[in-house]
Parts: structure tokens; C-alpha cells; sequence
């Protein structure tokens, strides 16, 4: 018995982390509407700073928020200002077509500067646990959850109680309205743009302390996030924490009792069977899912 | 007179492409010609669902389901691939019914995910099964000569072969394009509650061009898989090299157009080669750099792709030979 | 038998009654005008019978046949060919957009087209086949409209607002296009605000309000009629 509640534990602690980067996924569909296959890479750019910081200046993973954030929050204004404002009036494939450029451009520029090794910080508290009536707690993967849990009510309250942020939400239920009241729509998109990236720098840099970067580590990370956008539902923040725990826990208890290769064959198919069966998600709304295309 | 002119340009063209294996003895260059030809197959099997609008980053699930179907018939019960055939169409078939269930629901980037995760289900479940395929260390086709078994001394007659292919994939697109269906195609992607109300069955004409993109992919999979000996699965299901690629090569030559597939593949295939051999050899992962920045600027510069750059050419060199586009 | 028989069709949106309980008949060859204030749920009407949107509640019959169930492009091969409101041109040229729907009548494309010019033809629009529809005016873009919904070779045709925004030139030559349309054998169902144009056309005249048939007649009858006159004024007295 122990043992399964230490598998549902790391599989909610990791569940945390996987909310925050789909959270960042879910804030740019649901504003700027681009489904941003780019995102893993935006996560794996994170870990490399981090990774670098605590390298060449010695920097404490932890402390090298205060400089991979607001790097990474401005690195996704210059992406979403210079790349995806410009094509913003295509269709959605091509706009997507454009993050997949961006996504194979990162990802090969990596290779080439960082080459494509295994890159791990090692701190004094990497290996710490907890031990709590038989059971073990990384100490550093309850970090990352609770400030993943921190963050994701942070955004919630700011959304709920800002001028911006009811703002964005007002963008998110519709675009055209929105304009029409006088919201300066494409500078919210930056804002978004710049929050989705900070969401998930902020996701790559929480697992650093127990997790090691290398230049494909992306693409892994863009299908969890798509997984648990669509499954917690276009628009729904809430939705997304929820199936961000949901997928961390499949994945420890997929981990453990099915083959790891097929590991990843069970998302892909959760995936498949929400968008034929519930396309609007568990928990979504539907918001949004008439404009880009879902029926 | 425009006729005229047309065919002879174009009979001209098929003859040196028929002189090219006795020229070249090289196997690089006709190891090029070989892929760019499959690729033209490949852009215009993908391009077939694009007439609808429909844009999949997951051709290669039928490519791969073509390929080893083919080659585990004749690996393991000693089938000819020729006969292999009918077994890789029935098969891609089935895998396109399958993604027609997300399709008739999904519009637009949502279908696009849905096929990306179909060939990733299919891709993990290739590696997993050993028994069948070797898992991700690969299966070898037995080096058996013959025209029956697909294996041949020298490059030319997959050289023949591939072009044929080529002609064969090109002529069924057009046929597509111009046919009832292919304007049905079109007017779904331009306006799918229009088109339903003026009589055309979405559903019907968006899984027919599933359909027949699926096994026109897995029939060229299958030559391919006889073609490289090898298969494994990071190969045959690659998201850049079956899945980006056709599509990066319709979107750069004109997405949508009969000839748009062939320029974008006759241009990106010796390209793509030549990156990969130049640049991929200096520094690794530099090809691809090249590719998602063509990528990125083709979307944002000329989203009509090489063919629309051409156009206003065209229209002088109709002028030039004497055709004043009346009569169409 | 009617052509078209609708028997207490009702359809809501959430809390909003769009069409509430409508029992009426068409007679083939009539030319019908459907009129009311906006809001009044003509378009959703249009939907319901085109099968855009699905009725909650009553039945639809063409020439006998239920029409329940039956997707849009089912219910145009039966025979019900409809425009929409804002023109929804295809991206391809005029020509073009009419073979689509001239296509689900012969897999022929020479045929089709054979079919599609004629229909242009009739529609004033020959000249313009191989020009893109963007680079027409808007009474010529409605007239592609129209001209889309004959190449299904419809029984049934429902025309939205065809006459809407074109100016009074414009206006008097599309008018006698509903005529002679009939003259061919269609009949036709068609909504307009343009009161001298209904009053000109439509033989018969349905009048809704918030959702309901309240009054039915021809013109001289339904523009005489006290709720009519209350529906688009407004009520002096609450009593009907």
C-alpha cells in the first residue's frame, strides 16, 4: 500500500510542474491564439540558463530565477513581437507551421552551441529527502510543486482582480469585443506571450535540482503540455492544474506497471480520445474551441 | 500552338529524365534524383489532403505502415512485395479510417495535433513490439536479387521506379484537383457550412482525400522500404524527414496546386542533401537551422509558396508563346 | 400536397426561444415572403430548414419526405437550396463557385460546367466566370449567391436578404430575377426588409415576431393587419 501512495506522491508532485508549463501553453492559445509547438524548447532555453548560471557564476539554481525569468519573459515578448506578430492574420497551421520553425530552430541551435550531452546542476540538497511514516519526499521536487501551486494562484489572482488581467480574460472569451472596449489587443498578446514563456522557464528551472538538460529535451515536454491543455480544456486554468496532476500521476503509475516505452503511447492516446470524444476537455468551457476550428 | 509547345517541353523533360541512369553512373547522383523523386510522390500524397484544407504533420504513420507491411510480409512469410502491396494499401486503409474519426471533428491546428499523435502512438508501439519489427535496432531486408523481391545489382531501375511513381502520384493528385471531388475539396476548405449547404458532404470528401493521401503514402513507403534496406522505426516514423518534410516541401513550393508539391520537393530534396552532407558534416544540427529559418520566412514572405513567385512569370510566358488564357 | 410542410417547429438557444412552435405549408410554385422585425428568428428559420442548425422540437417535410435528421447536404441533394445573408463566396473564381454545387448533381465536370455557365447566364453573370469574387460589387456577389443555390437545382430555394444593401438601381434589376426564377419552376421562400420590394414579389406573406408565425396572408392583407403593425411599431395597447 505504501508503495502506491509513493507512486501517486511523485506522480503529484511531478503533475505540479507539468501544470505550470501547460498553464504557460494554454495562456498563449487561449490569448493570442497560436498553438505554440515552440514551447518545450522555451522550457529546455530555461534549464540551459540555469544550467549555464550556476556553471560559469557559480549561481544557486534557485537564485538564477531572478535572471532566467524576466530574461525568458522578454526572450517570449521579442518571439511573439518579431516572429508571430508579423503572420498573426494566416491561418492557424500556418501560425502553428511558424512555432515548428521556431521549435526545429531552437532546438538545432542548442545542438550546435551546447552540443548534445546530458547537462545536470548537482546542489548540496538535490539528493535530500524527506521521511515521512514510511514514505520519501524528494525535498527539492516538493520545491518545485509548491511553487508551482504558488505561481498558479498567483496568475489566477492576477487575472481575476487586475485591470490586465481582466483584460487578457476579456480577450481570451472574445478578441473582437475586446478591441471594440478599447483593449489594445496586440500588447496584451506580448504580455501573454511573455507570461506563457515565463511559465514554463519557471517549470524548467524548478527541475533542474533533480533533472538534466539536453537540447531534444523539448519535444517531450510540447506533447505533455498540448496532452494536458486539451484534456483540462481550452480557457480553464483550474482545468489545466487539475489534469497537470492527473498526467504526472498516469505517468509514475505508467512508469512503474506498463512498459516505459509505451509510456508515452498512453498520453498520445488520452489525447486522441478527448479530442474525438470531449474536445472541449474535462473541465473546459469550450471557449475559444468554434474560432479555432474544433467542432 | 500553346498545346503544342507544352508537350514537347514536357516529352523533352521525360526523355532526359529516362537518359539519366545511362549518363550518371554515380550513385550519389542518382541516389539524389531516387529521393527527390519519392519525395514529389510523398508532397503530392500530402498535398491531396491539403485540397481540403486539412494540413497533417503525421504522414509518416502510412509511409511506415507501407513500409512494413511490405517488407515483414516478404522478411516473414517470403511475400512478394509486389503482392506485399495490396496488404500495405488495406493497411493504410485502416490507419486512415482510424484518423478520420478525429478528422471529421478537428478543424484546422487540432487536426494537425491529432495526426502528429496518431504516428506517435504508432511509432511507440513499432518500438515496443520487437518481436515483429526489432525495436529500435531495425530489421534488414535480405539482399535476395530479383524483380520480384524488389532488389536490384545497380541504382537505375529504382531510379525507374521512383520516377514512375513520381508521374503515377502527380497524375492522381490532378486527377483529384479537377475532378468532382477535388472541387468539392476546395470549396469545404474555403467555406465548410457553404459548401454543406450547397450539397457537398464535408465528412464524405475530406476521408475520401484521407483515403486516397494514406494509401498513395504507404504504396510509396513500401518502395521506399525496399529501397533502403533497412528499416527501424526512428527512421520511417521521423517527424522531420516523412512527416515536416512533405509538408515544408508543399508549403515552400505552393500548398494546394498540382505543381506546387513538385517544385517544393525538386527543390528541397537536393537542397535537404546537400545541407545534410555540406553543413550536417561541419557542424551538426546546422541543416535543420537552415530549414526552420525557410521555414518561418516562407510562412511570413511568400505564404503561396515558389509557385506563387512564379505566377506573374507564367502569365508573361503564356503571353510570350501566344496563349491569352480565353480558352479555358 | 405542399412542398413544404412545417408542423410545430421550435427551436431554442439556452433561454432564448429562437422559432416557437411554427405550422405552415408551402404550395409548389409560390413565391413566399418571409418578414419581421430583426430578431424575429427568420434566419434561424432558414437554418432549421437548411439544416444548419437541428430543430428541438415539431417536423419538417419536403414534397412528403421528413427532413429530420438529415444534414445539410443531404437536405440540398433532397432539393432545398439556400444563400446566406452575408455572401460566403468560395476562394476560387465565379465560374468555379458555381460548378461545386452543379458538381453534386453530375460527377461530370464538362457537364458541370455546361450547367454552371447556363445558371450564370441566366444570372447576368457570364462575363464576369473566370474573375475572382472578391472584385465584384455587392450585388453581383449576391447574384453568385443565388446563382449557387439554382446550380443544386433546388425545389425549394430560400433566399436571405438578396436584396439587402444594394441600391435602389441594383435593387429594381435583381427584383425580377424572384419572378423569373419561378418561372423556371422553382419555388421560393424569401426573407426581406425591403417592404416595396416584398410587396412587388411575394404572393403570399409570413409574418414573424419573437420567434412565432403571427400572421400570414398576402401583402395587402398581412400590411393591414393590426399585429403586424404593433410587431414592427410597437404595442399600443397589450392586447392582440
Amino acid at each position: 500500500m505504501d508503495f502506491y501512495i509513493q507512486v501517486l506522491i511523485s506522480g503529484l508532485l511531478l503533475g505540479g510542474i507539468y501544470a505550470l508549463i501547460s498553464i504557460g501553453l494554454n495562456l498563449i492559445f487561449g490569448v493570442v491564439r497560436i498553438l505554440n509547438f515552440a514551447h518545450g524548447e522555451l522550457v529546455m532555453l530555461a534549464m540551459y540558463g540555469t544550467f549555464w548560471l550556476y556553471k560559469l557564476y557559480d549561481l544557486d539554481p534557485y537564485l538564477s530565477l531572478v535572471v532566467v525569468l524576466p530574461a525568458m519573459f522578454l526572450f517570449g515578448v521579442v518571439l511573439q513581437r518579431f516572429i508571430l506578430q508579423p503572420v498573426l492574420t494566416t491561418s492557424g497551421v500556418m501560425k502553428m507551421f511558424t512555432t515548428v520553425g521556431i521549435s526545429i530552430l531552437m532546438q538545432n541551435l542548442a545542438l550546435i552551441l551546447w552540443k548534445g550531452d546530458f547537462r545536470a546542476v548537482q546542489t548540496f540538497y538535490s539528493m535530500s529527502t524527506i521521511k515521512f511514516s514510511g514514505l520519501i519526499i524528494s525535498i527539492p521536487r516538493l520545491v518545485a510543486f509548491g511553487a508551482a501551486l504558488l505561481s498558479i494562484i498567483l496568475l489566477y489572482l492576477f487575472l481575476k482582480y487586475t485591470y490586465v488581467g481582466k483584460a487578457l480574460r476579456a480577450i481570451v472569451e472574445d478578441h473582437a469585443t475586446a478591441r471594440l472596449m478599447g483593449i489594445t489587443v496586440e500588447r496584451h498578446y506580448l504580455l501573454a506571450f511573455g507570461l506563457g514563456a515565463l511559465f514554463s522557464a519557471l517549470g524548467g528551472t524548478l527541475m533542474m535540482p533533480f533533472s538534466s538538460v539536453y537540447p531534444t529535451i523539448g519535444g517531450p515536454f510540447t506533447a505533455l503540455a498540448f496532452v494536458i491543455v486539451v484534456l483540462g480544456g481550452l480557457g480553464s486554468m483550474g482545468g489545466t492544474f487539475l489534469a497537470g496532476l492527473f498526467i504526472g500521476v498516469i505517468e509514475a503509475f505508467a512508469g512503474t506497471f506498463v512498459s516505459p516505452g509505451l509510456k508515452e503511447a498512453i498520453y498520445f492516446v488520452i489525447f486522441l480520445l478527448v479530442l474525438m470524444v470531449r474536445p472541449q476537455g474535462l473541465f473546459g468551457m469550450g471557449r475559444g474551441t468554434e474560432e479555432i476550428g474544433l467542432k | 500552338m500553346k498545346k503544342y509547345t507544352l508537350w514537347i517541353a514536357g516529352g523533352l523533360g521525360a526523355l532526359l529524365l529516362l537518359l539519366v541512369p545511362l549518363y550518371f553512373k554515380s550513385t550519389f547522383v542518382l541516389h539524389i534524383y531516387t529521393l527527390t523523386f519519392f519525395y514529389i510522390g510523398l508532397t503530392a500524397a500530402w498535398n491531396i489532403m491539403a485540397y481540403g484544407g486539412n494540413l497533417s504533420l503525421g504522414h509518416a504513420s502510412f509511409f511506415a505502415i507501407g513500409a512494413y507491411v511490405g517488407a515483414l510480409l516478404y522478411v516473414k512469410l517470403g511475400i512478394s512485395p509486389w503482392i506485399g502491396l495490396t496488404g500495405a494499401v488495406a493497411a493504410s486503409f485502416v490507419g486512415g479510417m482510424i484518423l478520420s474519426m478525429p478528422l471529421i471533428r478537428l478543424r484546422g491546428p487540432f487536426f494537425t495535433l491529432a495526426t502528429i499523435a496518431f504516428t506517435e502512438v504508432l511509432r511507440l508501439i513499432a518500438i515496443d513490439w520487437r518481436d515483429l519489427t526489432h525495436g529500435s535496432a531495425g530489421l534488414n531486408i535480405p539482399f535476395d536479387l530479383g524483380w520480384l523481391n524488389l532488389t536490384f545489382k545497380s541504382g537505375a531501375p529504382f531510379y525507374y521506379i521512383a520516377l514512375a511513381l513520381a508521374v503515377g502520384s502527380v497524375w492522381l493528385s490532378r486527377w483529384v484537383r479537377y475532378s468532382a471531388l477535388g472541387y468539392h475539396l476546395r470549396a469545404a476548405a474555403s467555406d465548410d457550412q457553404a459548401a454543406e449547404a450547397l450539397g457537398v458532404d464535408f465528412n464524405l470528401v475530406q476521408i475520401t482525400a484521407l483515403l486516397i493521401s494514406a494509401t498513395l503514402t504507404a504504396v510509396l513507403g513500401l518502395f521506399y522500404a525496399f529501397y533502403s534496406y533497412v528499416l527501424e522505426p526512428a527512421t520511417l516514423f521521423s517527424f522531420e524527414l516523412f512527416s515536416l518534410q512533405p509538408a515544408l516541401n508543399a508549403i515552400i513550393g505552393g500548398m494546394g496546386t498540382v505543381w506546387g508539391p513538385v517544385i517544393g520537393a525538386v527543390f528541397m530534396t537536393p537542397l535537404g542533401e546537400f545541407l545534410r552532407f555540406y553543413l550536417g558534416t561541419i557542424q551538426q544540427g546546422l541543416n535543420y537551422v537552415v530549414y526552420g529559418i525557410i521555414l518561418i520566412m516562407t510562412v511570413r514572405f511568400f505564404p503561396g509558396g515558389i509557385l506563387s513567385l512564379l505566377t506573374p512569370l507564367g502569365v508573361r510566358f503564356k503571353r510570350w508563346i501566344g496563349d491569352t488564357g480565353d480558352n479555358q | 400536397m405542399a412542398l413544404l410542410t412545417v408542423k410545430n417547429l421550435t427551436k431554442k438557444f439556452g433561454g432564448l426561444v429562437a422559432v416557437h412552435d411554427m405550422t405552415f405549408d408551402i404550395e409548389p410554385g409560390e413565391i413566399v415572403g418571409l418578414i419581421g422585425p430583426n430578431g424575429a428568428g427568420k434566419t434561424t428559420l432558414f437554418n432549421l430548414i437548411s439544416g444548419i442548425v437541428h430543430a428541438d422540437q415539431g417536423s419538417l417535410m419536403l414534397a412528403g419526405k421528413s427532413l429530420i435528421g438529415m444534414r445539410p447536404c443531404h437536405r440540398s441533394r433532397a432539393g432545398i437550396g439556400r444563400t446566406f445573408q452575408v455572401v460566403r463566396p468560395f476562394d476560387m473564381n465565379v465560374l468555379e463557385n458555381v460548378m461545386v454545387p452543379a458538381l453534386t448533381r453530375t460527377r461530370d465536370t464538362s457537364k458541370a460546367r455546361k450547367a454552371a455557365m447556363e445558371v450564370l447566364e441566366m444570372m447576368g453573370l457570364a462575363e464576369f466566370a473566370t474573375r475572382s469574387p472578391g472584385n465584384l460589387t455587392l450585388a453581383q456577389r449576391k447574384r453568385i449567391e443565388v446563382a449557387r443555390a439554382l446550380a443544386t437545382q433546388p425545389k425549394l430555394l430560400l433566399l436571405d436578404e438578396v436584396l439587402a444593401g444594394l441600391n435602389p438601381t441594383e435593387v429594381a434589376e435583381n427584383l425580377p430575377l424572384i419572378r423569373q426564377l419561378r418561372d423556371t419552376g422553382v419555388t421560393i421562400l424569401f426573407i426581406e426588409h425591403l417592404m416595396d420590394a416584398m410587396m412587388a414579389v411575394a404572393e403570399r406573406v409570413l409574418v414573424m415576431d419573437q420567434g412565432a408565425l403571427i400572421c400570414c396572408g398576402t401583402p395587402r392583407e398581412v400590411t393591414s393587419d393590426e399585429c403586424v403593425i404593433k410587431a414592427y411599431l410597437g404595442e399600443e395597447d397589450p392586447q392582440c
